[in-house]
């Protein structure tokens, strides 16, 4: 038998030119906002991150030592310093000392400052002011440099986003508080699910069909119709706002896809196989621990993907069920946000906290992976 | 094994319980000029040992800190245990929680608009009797806070509920006084002044404004806050009044004129940095770094006071930059109007240590700590004004406390269909070009008259 899809070489390249498409087009935002996470907020809203991986010529306003640090060297008052750090290679191509005229000067030429004086810049940065007469005020001048400039990143945000101890960056409670929910809610979900297909799928009673509809009807409802009445359930009954209440809510949203996909799958378990083991004697409970669990392993896999993944990232159920104004039980979706600031915009501490937000579904992720595509499967092909 | 698990967790939150408690105090007590004779006087009269509170509000970030560090004082004082949680989707949560009865003890509003209609379904307290005639006599314009703060009851009886804490100026111009030198202007004094400044600068090849009004799906509120600044300058403040109470139609020709005067400053292309159509697209969050570009890109910018957090990072204000107040024109003869807003304090679920909150809000010795810290200003007559962290923020609360007529921002104050949604769709449309301002307008009117 020929290879299908050697036989119909274009066709081939449009699947592989489509793929490599879509993984550019995936891979280019999340890059970005990688890079992001390295930079600055006043670099970040200056440039675009792609300029930030080469060196590039800039335009900065930097200012002169203040006046006090003038000293005398024959009968002239003088001020030297350095306009970059040590550690920075920079090259000034033009320069000047007034926004009329940012680029006035060569390096090494000489400027007459406004209120007198001289003054001269060197390509490396280096300047130099001197005076007849003691230079007067409390700051020194603005020099504004035309520089090539090498590319720089920073660890700052990691830094601050990790490790700060303030109460308002620190995202370590958050992640562990994230773990208490996702957790439980992954696995009582799957708990419960599992019974119910196994009894949808292979115990016989009345109903049974009508039933299955429902769960697959239940799919279709918005989750943000029961917000408030659940709500108002769980305080009337005495939960309250916390973990229980946001486990029982996830439990509760997740179910019917649950349901309807393990029932899928294991309704496509060989017949034969359960049928056996009920003339061989075998309880319902010991098929389902003994066969049906084991073989619906791919599928539990997957169910338990998508239901970590979901309450990982959710914000809505735990903003209604879990986050009350004791600020205790924050998670890490609701931390970001507040990371963003009371008018928004600390983008720099937006990009970090997204990738270490990432990080733990990512490990998840690749664990579990090769589940993933078989589960998906699950349902659909019978 | 869910045994276990629940172990696991209840240790675990316990443990970081344990962890969050106990932070240092700001300021040692004693130290510096603030009124801790008036703070010792307020804990000897308040034990509320036990007790806890919780306060729900939408500062985040460096501000949520801020207020964090007041409420330390507050806990310090009376032994009480308090919490402060903020969020950025404060409507929409506290819509929930109230419901739903898990309100939080005090609720801070960003605007009376939502805190009034919370009071319509009698989700808020009244605060304690004479807390009106308090600020009535202790906040400069003390009148005018009463009635922002009064709102009607489920009955339709009046009462005052919202106590205003932290205002912010909007009615403020920020430059470089460095690049003010080097081109030799001079701060305008009257609105005349400022208009020959700008031609000025045009003349000398310069752009005079950095505007933008992008900010998510907030998009146009910045353009909103200049039409109601430009109102308190072009008409008297009872116009303005009739204005944002739509006794006067949004399509009055005063209103009108409002919005084109606002065109006169934004629609030229010589005014503003890049198109003029453009403005809506440059987030307000960025437009006032173009002051310190090299060369700058635009010599003004006209922005509320809390626009320094946006600032570069190292901007020393005063120095770097500084700002003027937003001027009058002489030949109107309105005096010196002020556009502010502010957050204000309301008991979502009253209890001994909310009420004791409220009566240490009136100390001045809460304002004087808030206003240690960046981003605070106070109407406060009786708050020490030397404990302004800075020069640049004594200056915006003496423009707050020397106004002659202080007015609160209007789209606020309108139904939150209009004054938040169709006025700042129909700013961007008028902005963009899309739009006349007669047809913008009319277009607002008939969605207020759909809200009402």
């Amino acid at each position: 038998m020929s290879d299908i899809a050697g036989t119909k070489p274009a066709l081939r390249w449009v699947v592989h030119a489509s793929v490599l498409f879509l993984v550019v087009l995936w891979v280019v935002p999340t890059l970005g906002l990688l890079i992001s996470s390295f930079r600055t907020a006043d670099q970040i809203s200056s440039s675009g991150w792609w300029r930030s991986l080469f060196p590039s010529e800039q335009n900065l306003t930097l200012r002169s030592a203040a006046p006090e640090t003038q000293v005398l060297q024959n009968g002239m008052y003088v001020i030297e310093g350095k306009l970059f750090d040590e550690n920075q290679k920079a090259t000034i191509s033009r320069w000047g000392i007034s926004s009329r005229d940012v680029t006035a000067f060569v390096p090494d030429e000489v400027a007459e400052l406004r209120r007198g004086g001289t003054i001269t810049v060197s390509a490396d940065g280096d300047y130099r002011m001197e005076n007849a007469e003691e230079f007067t005020g409390k700051r020194g001048v603005r020099i504004f440099v035309t520089a090539e400039l090498p590319s720089e990143f920073t660890f700052d945000n990691y830094h601050k986003v990790l490790l700060d101890q303030s109460s308002t960056d620190s995202m370590g409670k958050a992640f562990f508080n994230t773990l208490t929910v996702t957790i439980p809610a992954t696995i009582i979900p799957i708990l419960v699910a599992a019974f119910a297909a196994y009894a949808l799928a292979w115990m016989d009673f009345p109903g049974r069909a009508l039933l299955i509809a429902a769960v697959v009807g239940l799919l279709v409802v918005p989750l943000q119709l029961a917000l408030i009445p659940l709500l108002k359930f769980h305080l009337s009954i005495g939960i309250g706002k916390g973990y229980l209440g946001v486990w029982l809510a996830h439990t509760g949203f997740g179910m019917p896809l649950a349901i309807y996909l393990l029932r899928n799958y294991m309704a496509g378990l060989p017949r034969d196989l359960i049928e056996n083991a009920r003339v061989d004697g075998a309880t319902e409970f010991q098929i389902f621990t003994k066969l049906i669990l084991p073989l619906s392993f791919p599928a539990l896999a997957s169910f338990a993907i998508f239901q970590f993944l979901w309450t990982w990232n959710d914000l809505l159920v735990a903003k209604v069920f879990l986050i009350d104004a004791t600020g205790q039980t924050t998670v890490m979706t609701n931390r970001i946000v507040e990371l963003l600031g009371t008018r928004g915009g600390n983008w720099e501490i937006l990009a970090t906290a997204a990738f270490v937000s990432i990080f733990v579904p990512l490990v998840v992720f690749f664990a579990m992976q090769k589940y993933l595509v078989r589960g998906l499967l699950a349902g659909s092909v019978k | 094994m869910k045994h276990a698990l629940y172990a696991g967790v209840a240790t675990f939150a316990l443990m970081t319980g344990a962890v969050q408690a106990q932070e240092g105090l700001l300021h040692a007590v004693g130290e510096g000029s603030f009124d801790w004779d008036g703070f010792q006087a307020f804990g000897e009269t308040h034990d509320l040992t036990g007790e806890s509170l919780t306060i729900f509000g939408p500062w985040l970030a460096s501000e949520g800190k801020s207020f964090e560090n007041l409420v330390a004082y507050f806990d310090d004082a009376t032994g009480a245990n308090s919490s402060y949680v903020g969020s950025d989707s404060l409507e929409q949560q506290i819509l929930i929680d109230a419901a739903a009865g898990s309100a939080p003890n005090l609720t801070v509003f960003p605007q009376p608009g939502l805190a009034a209609n919370m009071a319509k379904n009698g989700y808020l307290t009244p605060l304690a009797d004479g807390s009106a005639d308090w600020i009535k006599d202790n906040f400069a314009a003390g009148q005018s806070w009463v009635d922002l703060g009064t709102f009607q009851n489920a009955e339709g009886t009046g009462a005052f509920y919202g106590f205003f804490f932290n205002v912010n100026v909007k009615s403020l111009v920020w430059y470089i006084p460095e690049n003010f030198e080097d081109f030799g202007y001079e701060v305008p004094e009257t609105m005349e002044e400022l208009k020959a400044l700008m031609d000025q600068m045009v003349a000398d090849g310069e752009t005079p404004l950095c505007v933008g009004l992008a900010s998510g799906g907030a998009t146009g509120w910045p353009a909103t806050d200049w039409v109601e600044d430009l109102m308190l300058r072009t008409q008297p403040p009872e116009v303005y009044d009739a204005w944002i109470s739509n006794e006067m139609s949004f399509d009055d020709p005063r209103v009108v004129a409002a919005i084109e005067e606002y065109g006169s400053f934004t629609r030229n292309d010589d005014y503003v940095v890049g198109n003029a159509d453009d403005t809506a697209a440059i987030d307000f969050r960025d437009s006032p770094k173009g002051l310190f570009d090299s060369p700058p890109a635009c010599m003004m910018h006209r922005q509320a006071s809390f626009i320094p957090a946006y600032f570069p990072e190292g901007t020393e204000l005063g120095a770097d930059a500084d700002f003027f107040y937003f001027p009058a024109y002489v030949e109107k003869d309105l005096g010196t109007p002020v556009l502010g807003a502010g957050t204000l304090f309301t008991v979502t679920n009253p209890n001994p240590a909310a009420e004791a909150f409220m009566e240490f809000l009136k100390t001045p010795f809460a304002h004087e700590i808030m206003m240690s810290q960046d981003g605070f200003l106070t109407p406060h007559l009786g708050a020490n004004p030397d404990n302004y962290a800075n020069d640049t923020q004594r200056g915006q609360g003496e423009i707050l406390t020397n106004a002659t007529t202080f007015r609160f921002d209007g789209s606020d104050l309108m139904p939150g269909a209009v004054g938040a949604g169709t006025f700042w769709t129909g700013m961007v449309d008028y902005s963009s070009g899309a739009k006349d301002a007669a047809t913008v307008a009319s277009e607002i009117q008939s969605s207020w008259d759909a809200a009402k």
